[in-house]
């Protein structure tokens, strides 16, 4: 636990309300303006969703926790860069894990590991456990819409998005035209983004 | 790698995964500056792409929280940079519309500037009118049911329609229609209904692009057409369209 900041005596220990979205990109504008109750309620929110993606993409703890810790710490920097007009401040934040952990894997250090992740990167956990119950329901209707795509579909999105391969690896890997790839990339996507939509 | 001329849009996916590699990165960011419509499916691919972080959540180490607000207590942040939309507006003016524009521009950046893109914004009255405009779109935009459907004109060009079922609404731009003589404008027309109905004018295009229409009132099973028709459009269509596109039931 952290000291709260004089004047803000109740915030510590209270649940998120019911819309964490919204929420999270008023928590940023708060972040933007040097608030660091708001960083630390924003770091409460979304770190087990940033830790988990960057070390099911990276594998390795140590570096995922140092990933983590830079991807956050770019988030206490350049928070007066998120737009909520572009995109929901989970997705900007996600997007800026995502590219990250993307990057150091490419960075060749890791490329012994690639086999490793080749095997690890079909699909996502099911063993996996999320601090908050929001999480865990989401967690839940994206894997419902997993299922709902194509195997290609899925493959391609799951080889790309936790295994961090271009989409010309994930054709090599699958046996596929890389047109075909891409358009599954794509295709997938749509039907993820439509299915999670409806769910809503 | 053999280079092939393709749609460069069908990366939006691979993009949207950071599934590229960093020359197919840029060649495609090239891409989105160019096509907002582009950038408004990636946007929403990203949106998707990001919600498959749930499933793998894992706490982090719990020592990390404290090792992190320790060392932002002690880092610069960056100062806010003006909005790319906003900027063309100076300073001032942009200050003063921020908040409204928060609310309003929900839609993306894209909204901004194909509703500003062709307008010199010297009053705030026809800023307000625009950004009025841009909610529309934007709630069409982000309905949680909104489709992309593009259709070929029967001439040159294209048209680009974002709708909604649930608010019974959509949003049409257009491409690179073949310019018209003068007094003549292009027409929308709701149609496959006893009898079209007009949806108003498209307005002049800037760069061959036209701003977004909101179309509001649409039933499953419309179509949309438009037409060229003689100064500030007609009652019913007097032509036979140049473009006609069946909306999903």
């Amino acid at each position: 636990m952290t000291e709260g900041q004089p004047g803000e005596p109740g915030q510590a220990g209270q649940r998120p309300p019911a819309r964490p979205g919204s929420d999270l990109a008023g928590l940023l504008a708060l972040v933007a303006r040097g608030d660091q109750n708001a960083f630390a309620a924003v770091y409460d929110r979304s770190a087990a969703q940033v830790f988990g993606l960057v070390r099911r993409v990276i594998r390795d703890p140590a570096q995922s926790e140092e990933v983590t810790q830079e991807v956050m710490l770019e988030v206490w920097r350049s928070a007066s860069r998120f737009d909520p007009h572009r995109g929901s401040a989970m997705a900007w934040l996600l997007t800026l894990a995502h590219r990250r952990a993307v990057d150091r894997i490419r960075s060749g250090q890791a490329a012994a590991e690639r086999e490793v992740r080749a095997a690890a990167a079909t699909g996502p956990g099911y063993d996996m456990v999320a601090e908050e119950v929001e999480t865990r329901l989401d967690a839940q209707r994206v894997r419902r819409c997993l299922e709902s795509l194509t195997d290609l579909q899925r493959e391609s999105l799951t080889l790309a998005f936790y295994g961090g391969y271009t989409y010309r690896e994930v054709a090599g890997l699958l046996g596929v035209a890389t047109g075909t790839v891409k358009t599954r990339m794509r295709d997938g996507l749509i039907r993820l983004r439509d299915c999670l939509g409806a769910g809503q | 790698m053999r280079l092939r001329r393709e749609t460069p849009h069908t990366l939006a996916g691979a993009y949207a995964l950071d599934a590229l590699s960093e020359p197919d990165r840029r060649r495609f960011k090239v891409h989105l500056a160019e096509c907002d419509v582009c950038r408004l499916e990636a946007a929403s691919l990203r949106e998707a792409a990001a919600r498959l972080a749930a499933p793998v959540a894992e706490a982090p180490p719990a020592d990390l929280r404290e090792r992190l607000l320790a060392t932002a207590a002690t880092t610069r942040q960056q100062p806010p940079a003006i909005a790319d939309a906003a900027a063309g507006l100076g300073r001032r003016a942009s200050r003063l519309v921020a908040p409204r524009m928060a609310v309003a521009i929900a839609g993306g950046c894209m909204l901004v500037a194909l509703v500003l893109g062709g307008m010199f914004l010297s009053s705030q009255h026809r800023l307000s009118q625009a950004l009025t405009r841009s909610r529309e779109v934007a709630a069409v935009l982000n309905a949680p049911d909104a489709k992309i459907l593009t259709a070929q004109a029967f001439t040159t060009g294209s048209a680009t329609v974002v709708m909604s079922h649930r608010d019974r609404a959509l949003v049409l731009t257009t491409a690179m229609l073949p310019a018209l003589p003068a007094g003549h404008h292009y027409q929308v027309w709701l149609m496959g209904r006893d009898r079209p109905q007009s949806a108003g004018m498209l307005p002049d295009p800037h760069r061959g692009l036209t701003a977004p229409v909101v179309v509001t009132g649409v039933r499953p099973g419309d179509m949309v057409g438009v037409t060229v028709e003689p100064g500030n459009g007609t009652a019913a269509p007097t032509a036979t369209p140049v473009l006609m596109l069946v909306l999903p039931a």
